[in-house]
């Protein structure tokens, strides 16, 4: 007479992961909703600086209103010489070097004008309402956001946010 | 013909494919917000205008310098955290009372009469420009200046009473920098205006309707409504950011 069974050859009952699915939705939904789909990754080095009382721009992000321009350090150091004060400015992911080339601050304008045309029929502000958002390192010289501002004038592209990263205690 | 029974459809690779969908949206998405201080670029004007002479009260010159040394009111300071202070000072020191002998921006107290008697004037003046066909910039410039005064018609009656504090419409923040003055610390100027800005208005906004200036943005964000919006126009009018930018020369 023994207290425990003894094996008899049945097999252990496979763990029921019929609800498995239901779980991985539920990630899913939580990461669709608390995450903003990434702007691409910018060809050259940006380290924000951090402030506090930031406007948040999801809202015209959502809208599709806003141009990101990014300002900072080339990823090739070798090539820090060829930019102006060291600073790269990346527009649509291209970098370039020399002042009479396409994409240096002389470019902004173009740039802008372009972004606007083709988002003209959905976007119901005028141009001078379209923001324009420039990222920044924390080391970029002011007077090249300057030069970018001056541009922006020159097409009447007149609302420009400074990013930075906002160290959260409201 | 005998009625089947249909099978069951396996949802044995559900999960897969929910896992697919998941580990898509975890590498395409961010977390982090995009914050930033949006500020307006003032419009080019290819009419050479004269230049108006502004008090020296009234100007807050925030000076940054090539090797990002920080210059307030011509006081030279080591900590940045400091401008908010300064800021502050610079609006509430006249608030109450002028004194003539300081060297802060004095404050008018216009009644609702006077304010009617602007508007009215306003509103002469863009007919006076329909009539002479004066250019589309003339007029703009003044339909901006009937809605100013519409605003701070609006905005009195919210505030009520009889008059209320407004600054000289002369008097601005000004940040200087130079060419090589860091973004970093331009930032940082652009965000202890703001901290300024911010604290000079909740605490008016706390006084006059018991909640802080942050719950009602937030709300007008998500709502959008007009009492809200009212209540924002005041403490605008009240406390009016006016950032002047200046190009730095080479």
């Amino acid at each position: 007479m023994s207290k425990f069974k003894k094996d008899n050859g049945k097999k252990l009952p496979g763990v029921n992961t019929s609800s498995l699915p239901d779980i991985v939705f539920m990630l899913l939904f939580f990461f669709m909703v608390a995450t903003t789909s990434k702007e691409v990754d910018p060809t050259v080095d940006v380290d924000q600086p951090t402030g506090t009382k930031t406007t948040d721009l999801t809202p015209y992000k959502q809208r599709s209103e806003i141009d990101f321009l990014y300002l900072g350090e080339p990823r090739n150091k070798a090539r820090l010489n060829d930019f102006k004060m060291g600073y790269a400015l990346s527009l649509d992911n291209v970098v370039q070097a020399t002042s009479d080339e396409l994409y240096t601050t002389n470019a902004v304008g173009q740039w802008k004008k372009d972004k606007f045309e083709e988002k003209k029929s959905r976007v119901k502000v005028p141009i001078t309402g379209v923001i324009t958002c420039v990222k920044a390192d924390k080391g970029a010289p002011t007077g090249l956001i300057f030069d970018i501002r001056k541009e922006l004038q020159n097409v009447d592209g007149l609302t420009i946010a400074y990013a930075v990263r906002d160290n959260g205690n409201i | 013909m005998a009625k089947r029974d249909i099978p069951e459809i396996n949802a044995g690779s559900m999960a897969d494919i929910a896992f697919l969908l998941l580990i898509f949206f975890l590498v395409t998405t961010t977390m982090d917000k995009d914050q930033a201080y949006i500020r307006n670029i003032p419009k080019k004007v290819e009419i050479k205008t004269e230049i108006i002479e502004v008090e020296q009260r009234n100007v807050l010159a925030i000076k940054a310098n090539n090797q990002n040394q920080l210059m307030v009111r011509g006081e030279i300071i080591a900590d940045p955290d400091k401008i908010s202070e300064k800021i502050i000072e610079f609006y509430n020191t006249n608030r109450n009372v002028n004194d003539l002998t300081n060297d802060f921006p004095t404050y008018t107290h216009p009644t609702k009469n006077e304010i009617e008697a602007n508007l009215k004037a306003a509103e002469k003046e863009l007919e006076s420009f329909e009539e002479q066909d004066a250019g589309d910039a003339l007029i703009d410039y003044a339909y901006s200046k009937i809605d100013e005064w519409d605003k701070m018609k609006r905005s009195l009656k919210l505030f009520g009473g009889n008059d209320f504090p407004l600054i000289n419409s002369q008097a601005n923040i000004r940040i200087e920098v130079q060419t090589r003055t860091q973004y970093s610390l331009f930032a940082k100027i652009q965000t202890e205006i703001e901290e300024a800005i911010f604290e000079l208005r909740d605490t008016e906004a706390k006084r006059i309707f018991g909640e802080s200036y942050g719950v009602i943005k937030t709300r007008y964000i998500s709502d959008e409504e007009p009492i809200d919006k009212g209540k924002l126009d005041l403490l605008d009018v009240l406390y009016p950011a006016r950032i002047i930018e200046v190009t730095p020369k080479n």
